[in-house]
């Protein structure tokens, strides 16, 4: 027999195996080539970075808004910065703009932090503050457009990688992108920082009852700060990531409802929204199992129109199986 | 034949069995005690019966014939109704509301207040309560709320009442008159199912009591026959006769830890007290007298306006619980569930917590973790069989000794305990109060704040008396009574 909570804790990894094997068995699939397995990651690298912050934020028992604004705030510092430090050498260019892109993230996540713990605003309006506010610095930095990079080899980072044993149908090796990389990388060590460290463990504790954890001598408020500006630094580094693959920054465009879909792979992933408990596999697995869906979605040639009533289905019914019994 | 019977009845939970083949029998209009430490399964059963749990094996039989009570709504509708420790009354609402609370009378689509204010009035009559039924609940004593409680189970033609604790919110003359309602609700043929660890209560208003102990049946004895000593033996199975262990001698040193003119705005005016290592001392005084304040005060979780600390003659600002700990300072909480311990977390998660930072700068040793929380479940006699599992599943005594490993393993000097066996059972008190003779033994300065006089007379060398905020005299050596205690609390010259 199954054990009661089977779904509830495996459900995303079951929702995921099957709608994959649903791909790959599907007559004259080209599903498990290297290239398409490659672009699934790689679709979820960038909002799989801010997802992973997120994780660690819900678990406090908060929530960040801000991030799909910040994407573009960190954004447009990262090329405006590119192209100002452009004509002293391109490599050195592109290392200060990942300075500048994942600095500005870090900053904006601590001032969130700092306003969230210590000005005891609830987390909700910190952030929606910041999901008005970041769009609109972002959209003055860049004129109310896009900011295009004026250093060639910017894009190498974005198409750049990790050659894998593998050919493209033009015979060039299928490249690990350095998005992929990078997510892979964060997200093990998002998993070892939550599961086996001090802060880890604070981070639950905080979330699992607030009170109790500053009466353990738990420096709850600097928990808080830390979780708003990791999640800052993640965002900021998805945007230098992102920029470096279009070669520039859509300031009113870029990174819109990132937030949304951040936060709905972390609860497809069986992270409580209520804090306390949560896992980074889980985001990871969720976030790749939108990407999955939405990629099926064009596949199948469903309007696009209707691809927003499919996802929101899709979280419905994850957070669904998810719930717990009432007490 | 029984008007209720569980029959072969167990419980599983993830960490431990908490039912194990009890079967009972209770009769029409009787009083039935139901006695047990901490963890015999007690609550358990009564959730059984409340229809907040199903059981994993046996069943409840009502009026001769198997029931299924699914969820409280179908207790009730089987006459069965519980009241809670915590009652279960809407503040907001008024004595009348909450007694047609879901069943609202109506007349069209309006509520029909006369009727259920009139109705209210006739079970508050019942129940011989000068309540008016249209008054606020919150505004009513805890009593008083009582009371409601007990009318809403009447309105609903409940005729077996479950009680939890019924007197452990009530003073003396309110006990009295609980009492004698229970004694008329008898008459009527009510059945009253009666948990308390007032042994005595027990005994003078039960007519059958049974105990249990970990879990199993242990026997049912009529309560003319009971007295505390008879059923205290058959909850712990041994006789008690030592109940605190000897003392030891006072210290005499320089104390450890002194407070001066401590003030906690709106709670303590002025508290002033000294501790000696080795030493235990008693924090005595009336609920609300502000103890626990000017505890949470010394450790740090309470700001305050005015007043020293002085940590070994040193004079030491305490501004939050990791000041306190840094200076050796352990304050365990009287609300285990609000703020001693996190349920959600396991055993050793909880037990670690403080003290994490030595099971290694950054990544933590879970194999050390594991180890030291095996230690303390072998030093305190912590009875849990998942250490991984939710301290959720422990009984009060249990988690309370998590609670006391937890700030032990932060090794303190000094350390404050708030009602350190108030929940707790019998055996559990004894051991209780063995490990803090022990540790005072060995050189920690203890405070045990406690609203149990007896606790404070046999376990402390000196006790500090509290009263309306400010510490108002202190009692040592002979004078160590329950009658000085009392006046100096109460705030009657002694004689």
């Amino acid at each position: 027999m199954i054990r009661k909570g089977f779904f509830q804790d495996w459900g995303v990894l079951i929702a995921f195996i099957v709608l994959f094997a649903f791909n790959v068995f599907r007559p004259g699939s080209t599903f498990l080539d290297p290239e398409n397995l490659r672009n699934l990651v790689s679709q979820s690298a960038v909002v799989g970075l801010i997802a992973i912050g997120m994780t660690f934020v819900i678990i406090t028992g908060g929530i960040d808004l801000a991030v799909g604004s910040l994407v573009a705030m960190a954004g447009a510092a990262t090329v405006l910065v590119l192209n100002k430090v452009g004509p002293s050498g391109a490599s050195t260019a592109i290392f200060v703009a990942l300075l500048a892109g994942v600095g500005v993230g870090a900053l904006m996540g601590l001032a969130n932090g700092l306003v969230v713990a210590y000005g005891r605003v609830a987390p909700f309006i910190v952030t929606l503050a910041g999901l008005a506010g970041f769009r609109s610095i972002a959209m003055v930095l860049g004129d109310g457009g896009e900011i295009r990079s004026t250093v060639p080899s910017f894009q190498n980072i974005g198409f750049g990688g990790i050659p894998l044993p593998a050919k493209t149908a033009n015979g060039e090796p299928v490249m690990l992108y350095w998005s992929v990389v990078i997510f892979i990388a964060v997200a093990l060590l998002a998993g070892f920082v939550l599961n086996k460290t001090r802060f880890g463990r604070h981070v639950i504790a905080v979330g699992a009852n607030e009170k109790a954890a500053h009466y353990s001598a738990i420096d709850t408020k600097k928990v808080k700060v830390a979780v708003y500006t990791m999640l800052g630094l993640l965002t900021g580094l998805a945007a230098f990531l992102l920029s470096a693959r279009m070669n520039s920054v859509g300031t009113g465009s870029v990174g819109l409802y990132y937030e949304l879909d951040a936060i709905a792979a972390v609860v497809i992933g069986g992270t409580s929204l209520r804090g306390g408990k949560g896992r980074i596999w889980g985001t990871v697995v969720g976030m790749l199992l939108l990407t999955l869906i939405s990629n099926m979605m064009t596949a199948y040639r469903i309007d696009t129109d209707w691809q927003g009533l499919v996802r929101g289905a899709v979280i419905l019914i994850a957070v669904l199986m998810q719930r717990q019994k009432e007490a | 034949m029984p008007i209720l019977e569980v029959r072969s009845i167990s419980m599983q939970f993830p960490a431990v069995r908490a039912l194990d083949d009890v079967t009972l029998r209770f009769e029409s209009g009787e009083v039935h005690g139901i006695i047990g430490e901490n963890g015999a399964g007690k609550s358990t059963l009564m959730k059984i019966l409340s229809g907040l749990y199903s059981p994993t094996e046996g069943s409840v039989v009502l009026d001769g014939s198997i029931v299924e009570l699914d969820g409280v709504r179908a207790a009730l509708a089987k006459g069965i109704a519980m009241i809670h420790q915590e009652l279960n009354l809407v503040d907001e609402l008024t004595v009348a509301e909450n007694v047609f609370l879901g069943r609202e009378l109506r007349r069209g689509i309006v509520l029909d207040r006369t009727t259920m204010e009139a109705e209210t009035a006739a079970y508050l009559a019942e129940v011989h309560a000068t309540i008016k039924p249209d008054a606020k609940v919150g505004d009513l004593s805890v009593a008083g709320k009582q009371l409601v409680e007990i009318a809403k189970a009447l309105a609903v033609n409940a005729s077996i009442l479950i009680m939890d604790e019924p007197t452990a919110v009530l003073s003396e003359p309110e006990a009295e008159g609980l009492f004698e309602l229970i004694r008329k609700l008898r008459e009527k043929g009510v059945t009253v199912l009666y948990i308390s660890h007032r042994l005595k209560e027990v005994c003078d208003i039960c007519d059958r009591i049974t105990v249990l102990r970990d879990g199993k049946f242990v026997g049912t004895i009529q309560g003319s026959e009971a007295s505390p000593e008879v059923i205290a033996g058959m909850m712990v199975g041994r006789e008690l006769s030592d109940f605190y262990p000897p003392k030891i001698p006072q210290p005499t040193g320089d104390p450890i830890l002194s407070v001066d003119g401590l003030q906690v705005p709106g709670h303590v005016q002025h508290a002033s007290f000294e501790v000696r290592p080795g030493e235990i001392l008693g924090l005595a005084g009336l609920v609300g007298s502000g103890r626990t304040e000017t505890a949470e005060a010394v450790v740090g979780a309470r700001p305050t306006t005015g007043g020293e600390i002085r940590v070994a003659g040193v004079p030491t600002r305490i501004r939050n619980p990791r000041d306190a700990m840094k200076h050796g300072i352990a304050y365990v909480s009287e609300d285990r569930k609000a703020l001693g311990l996190i349920l959600d977390m396991s055993v050793i998660h909880n037990l670690t917590l403080p003290s994490l930072p030595d099971f290694g700068k950054f990544v933590t040793d879970q194999g050390k973790e594991l180890e030291c929380t095996e230690s303390w479940k072998k030093r305190l006699d912590i009875r849990a069989g998942d250490l991984e599992a939710s301290v959720l599943y422990l009984s009060g005594g249990n988690q309370q000794k998590v609670s006391l490993a937890k700030w032990l393993q932060t090794g303190p000097k000094v350390l404050i305990l708030d009602e350190p066996t108030r929940g707790v059972d019998v055996g559990a008190k004894r051991e209780i109060y063995d490990v803090i003779h022990s540790l005072a033994e060995q050189g920690l300065a203890c405070v045990v704040i406690s609203s149990e006089l007896p606790e404070i007379i046999g376990l402390c060398h000196r006790a500090v008396v509290m009263r309306e905020g400010r510490t108002v005299g202190e009692v040592s050596g002979d004078q160590l009574t329950e009658q000085s205690l009392m006046h100096l609390a109460a705030g009657v010259d002694a004689a």
